[in-house]
């Protein structure tokens, strides 16, 4: 499913220049849980950014379901981003001004599914993340944990193929961490392809395979018996 | 999706109250106060277009140009002229005079002064004044018919359905029964021909001024002259044909003159007018200046941008609060035209909130408005139909205005630094920095202007103007035989406590009372004109007037009725080129060159009679023999006028029963001079007033946002020591120094404008380094204390709560 080639990502500023991935290559197949791990500032959420089609490479080739998309415009990147791609975030980041139903919702908006059928998906999904009871509540009333809920519940509404998680238990407690992994590895068994990057180890067992990774290349890789 | 996009601009209107409000209320005082001036404009712009045939209906019109002559027109039309027209010119359908007068009407033993036009038969025919009683066919047929206004009829007799009554009517010595014959619907306020009676002209063709301009294709009797032009004719753009018709019955015009004068350079021609251009056809005598509704309309305009910035700062200043949101909805999919559609769909709907409010504003401010323009608006939509496409554009315009600039700079945030929190837009980049500078440029320059058009007026009213016009009484007599009246009149009050003299003119003193001159040679033989002001003996000593050489008019020589003259210094100066001294004695040359009919036997003191944008022109007093006063001027003592009046009144109905007392004060007069003045420094002191509060509000909304943004950074300085006053003055600086360059770029602009403004009058004011140095300590003190409200409460928040929050 996703194919990087000597992948590179530079970040300049006048008189220093950082390198935050060099010439690095990775394999992750369709239905594989991939989690990438590694100290702070090895390049993992920026590796992860680049995955997600929010950023892009300075070198490199990166093929998406064999499509070459390293060299695709905001507009394009916009486009596979939302048919394809669910992300979930360290700090959730619902929208404050959005009910729980609404946040869901939003994915289904921007992919153009009618009012009727969106209806139907947000609910399916809420009923499956047990988060219905909470549709009418803004996220500022919810615990951490089921806001994570939410936003993983965005991140698959509309059924993408790969889900990009940012140390999605980072700012939860290990009860609620659990259920969110739980979740996860739900999605994962049905077919959803899955890269996390994590700091916890803990976490990272639920994966099929860990990426080491330092200064802004693999140094290891683990697979997960 | 627009469903989404309102319900999200719904919320985020409700969760930030008071930047709403703050958008809200400065949008409406925007539109309200455009609105204002919209319909000002369409209302000035819509004048005679509600006649039917109003795209064949023209005024004929003398038009002058050559020598070192400006091109001009006047209205005025000669008596045979329009006839002779509709006899010339096959496709004249309707030739139609009109005669405006004064009078006394007698109704119901009641007395009152109004005025009466007589129109020719068609009248009806050419314009669209629909009856509400009587036939328009029949309603002019007879001599002494009469229509008159629904309102003029309620006033007279209570009803307005008094067709087949009668009215008196004196408009010479007598009173002379009409038979109204129709009553119209009031005149709209934006129609150029006006009356309250209409007469028919038949009724004066006898009258011996009329048949003497009849006989006379030079003399103007103040008519005014229309041609209703049959469909298809184009005879007012053939102006080939109208000059040949000229030149048939003006011949002597068209002759080769030896020696030309620069008077004979001026070629003269008449010119047909579409009604639909005489109220802004500023060439035309009695035209407005468009220039002047553009002026407003760019006053307004710079109100409502001001209001327009204020949205755009503010959602500038909040970005940062709503990256967040920027981000995710780009993670999810969103593409940057969708974030645009979603930013402009809530500029538009905070502009249609705005537009609703400021309408119901505009409509509460709707009387005060007239007030200030001197007009009689209403809101019809019915009537100005142009105003609904016009109101959407606005909403449309204001949407855009507001909304683009955020829109272009939200949408263009990279989601992965806005999710890192990376990105940092405050209140404070250059744009929004350039923006709230200009805001504050246009409200210093409104309020420079404003106080300086107020020295202007306050100066017009308080000059010597070289007469007392203080407690100073003028009472009208026209039309009651007052060759007789004023004798008796004088003799009756002048001996009571409180009236310290009376005298009388031929003419008016001050705004709307009109002026009589004629040519005469000066000391070159050039032509000039001389203002001749008829009056009684005691005139000028009445009117404080002093002499500068000779003597007063002598009642006891009878040689001071038959050519003797006071001149003005102008006039010894102009025309003679001499001292006063000298002057005594001399005799004025005529137009012919003729001397021996006025002699100098006075210099007064120059007098300004006119408004001071006029310099004093050459003017001479004289007792005509057979003095016939139009005016009589009682002089006041000091004090309450009151039991005075009360003494003219009781004496004027005493001598006088049946035409009203009419009076004004002469001080008034000269006041409304400077009516125009007046109300533009009114709407220009409003305008600056609101704008000045609107930018204001902004900074205000501005300097809440830069302390929610610096939350961070006060908790530092605070918990390194900081006071509440070093905080308060860190947040307060940078607005400081904004409106410390607004006020120097507003300066230099504000007094260039009113110095070509003052340009225009004759006697004018200096404009002082004052004005200047108050209005910028003014706004910078307002500014100062708008912002320290902010500034002072994040001071003495808890420096704890803001480094938690972080």
């Amino acid at each position: 499913m996703i194919k990087i080639r000597n992948l590179e990502k530079i970040y300049r500023t006048e008189e220093v220049e950082t390198v935050a991935l060099n010439k690095i290559s990775i394999d992750v197949k369709e239905g594989e849980f991939v989690a990438i791990m590694g100290p702070s500032g090895c390049g993992k959420s920026t590796l992860l950014n680049i995955l997600g089609l929010l950023d892009d490479p300075d070198n490199g080739s990166f093929l998406f379901n064999n499509i070459e998309v390293a060299n695709f415009n905001e507009r394009k990147r916009a486009d596979l981003r939302k048919h394809n791609i669910g992300f979930v975030f360290q700090s959730f980041n619902l929208i404050d001004e959005l009910t729980v139903f609404e946040n869901v919702e939003l994915p289904l908006i921007y992919t153009g599914v009618k009012s009727g059928d969106r209806k139907k998906r947000v609910e399916e999904v809420l009923d499956k993340m047990q988060i219905m009871h909470r549709r009418n509540h803004y996220p500022q009333q919810l615990s951490g944990g089921q806001q994570q809920r939410v936003a993983v519940a965005r991140a698959v509404v509309n059924n993408p193929k790969l889900i990009l998680a940012d140390e999605p238990t980072g700012n939860l407690d290990s009860s609620n961490g659990n259920e969110v992994m739980t979740l996860l590895t739900d999605l994962n068994e049905q077919g959803t392809t899955i890269i996390m990057v994590t700091h916890s180890e803990h976490d990272a067992r639920y994966s099929h395979r860990i990426i080491r990774m330092l200064d802004g290349q693999t140094v290891l890789e683990n697979i997960m018996v | 999706m627009l469903k989404h996009y309102l319900k999200i601009a719904f919320r985020n209107l409700a969760q930030q109250k008071v930047l709403s409000g703050i958008n809200i209320f400065g949008l409406s005082v925007g539109i309200a106060c455009f609105s204002l001036f919209l319909l000002y404009a369409v209302h000035e712009f819509s004048y005679d277009r509600f006649h039917t045939k109003a795209d064949r209906i023209y005024r004929i019109v003398e038009w002058w140009e050559g020598g070192e002559r400006e091109p001009g027109g006047y209205a005025w039309a000669y008596t045979p002229v329009a006839p002779a027209m509709k006899r010339d010119f096959p496709d004249v359908e309707y030739a139609i005079r009109l005669k405006g007068s004064d009078c006394i009407v007698k109704a119901a033993d009641k007395v009152f002064r109004t005025s009466i036009t007589y129109a020719d038969t068609a009248f009806f025919h050419v314009f669209t004044f629909p009856l509400i009683y009587g036939n328009t066919n029949t309603a002019l047929q007879q001599p002494n018919q009469l229509v008159i206004t629904q309102e003029k009829a309620l006033q007279y007799f209570g009803t307005a359905n008094v067709v087949g009554k009668t009215l008196e009517l004196k408009t010479d010595s007598a009173f002379v029964p009409f038979t109204i014959s129709g009553v119209t619907e009031n005149i709209p306020a934006n129609s150029s021909v006006k009356f309250n009676l209409l007469g028919s002209f038949e009724h004066i063709a006898n009258d011996p001024m009329v048949q003497q301009s009849n006989m006379n294709w030079y003399m103007t009797i103040g008519m005014q002259a229309f041609v209703q032009l049959k469909p298809g004719s184009r005879l007012a753009s053939e102006q080939n044909r109208i000059n040949l018709f000229r030149r048939k019955y003006y011949p002597d015009d068209y002759k080769p003159k030896k020696n030309p004068t620069k008077e004979d350079l001026i070629q003269t021609s008449f010119r047909l007018q579409p009604i639909r251009d005489i109220h802004m056809n500023p060439t035309i005598e009695g035209g407005n200046d468009p220039k002047n509704i553009w002026i407003l309309i760019t006053i307004a305009g710079a109100v409502l941008l001001i209001a327009c910035i204020n949205f755009t700062t503010l959602a500038i200043g909040r970005s940062a609060g709503r990256a967040k949101e920027i981000g995710v909805r780009k993670v999810i999919g969103s593409q940057r035209k969708q974030l645009i559609s979603q930013f402009l769909a809530e500029s538009f709907l905070l502009s249609v909130l705005s537009a609703a409010t400021g309408l119901m504003l505009g409509s509460l401010l709707l009387p005060l408005f007239n007030q200030l323009a001197d007009r009689k608006l209403s809101f019809s939509f019915s009537r100005f139909p142009e105003l609904i496409w016009l109101l959407i554009g606005l909403i449309v315009l204001v949407g855009f205005l507001a909304g683009s600039y955020p829109a272009l700079v939200l949408s263009a945030f990279k989601p992965i630094e806005v999710l890192k929190k990376k990105v940092r837009v405050g209140g404070s980049n250059l744009f929004t920095r350039s923006l709230v500078t200009l805001q504050f440029v246009l409200s210093i320059g409104l309020i420079i202007s404003t106080v300086i058009i107020l020295q202007q007026i306050a100066f017009m009213r308080t000059k010597n103007i070289g007469l007392n016009k203080e407690n100073l009484v003028m009472i009208n007599t026209e039309h009651i035989g007052n060759k007789r009246i004023y004798p008796l009149y004088k003799q009756a009050i002048e001996n009571n406590a409180g009236i310290l003299g009376v005298t009388a003119s031929e003419m008016g003193l001050g705004a709307g009372e009109g002026l009589m001159g004629a040519g005469y040679r000066d000391f070159k033989g050039e032509l000039k004109g001389v203002i001749e002001y008829p009056g009684d003996y005691n005139y000028l000593n009445t009117m404080g007037m002093s002499l500068i050489a000779g003597r007063y008019f002598n009642p006891a020589l009878a040689s001071d009725t038959t050519g003797a003259v006071i001149v003005n210094e102008a006039l010894v100066q102009e025309l003679l080129g001499t001292t006063p001294e000298k002057a005594l004695g001399t005799q004025l040359l005529n137009a012919k060159g003729n001397r021996g009919t006025k002699t100098i036997i006075g210099v007064a003191r120059n007098f300004n009679f006119e408004d001071l944008k006029q310099k004093v022109r050459p003017q001479f007093y004289y007792r005509p023999s057979a003095f016939q006063p139009s005016r009589i001027f009682v002089r006041l003592q000091a004090g309450d006028p009151g039991s005075k009046l009360a003494l003219l009144n009781k004496t004027w109905k005493k001598l006088v029963p049946d035409a009203p007392f009419e009076y004004s004060f002469v001080d008034e007069k000269f006041d409304n001079f400077y009516k125009n003045e007046t109300r533009w420094s009114n709407i220009a002191g409003w305008a600056g007033g609101i704008s000045i509060f609107l930018a204001c509000l902004g900074l205000f909304g501005l300097a809440a946002l830069a302390a929610v943004n610096r939350t961070k950074e006060i908790g530092i300085r605070k918990v390194l020591g900081a006071t509440v006053t070093h905080v308060a003055g860190l947040l307060s600086k940078d607005f400081v120094k904004l409106i410390t360059v607004a006020f120097a770029i507003a300066t230099p602009l504000a007094w260039y404008m009113m110095h070509y403004w003052l340009q225009a009058y004759a006697w004018r004011i200096n404009i002082t380094w004052q004005v200047f140095a108050l209005t910028g300590a003014f706004a910078i003190l307002l500014a100062v204390a708008t912002v320290s409200v902010q500034a002072i409460k994040a001071a003495i928040a808890n420096p704890v709560k803001a480094l938690r929050n972080e």
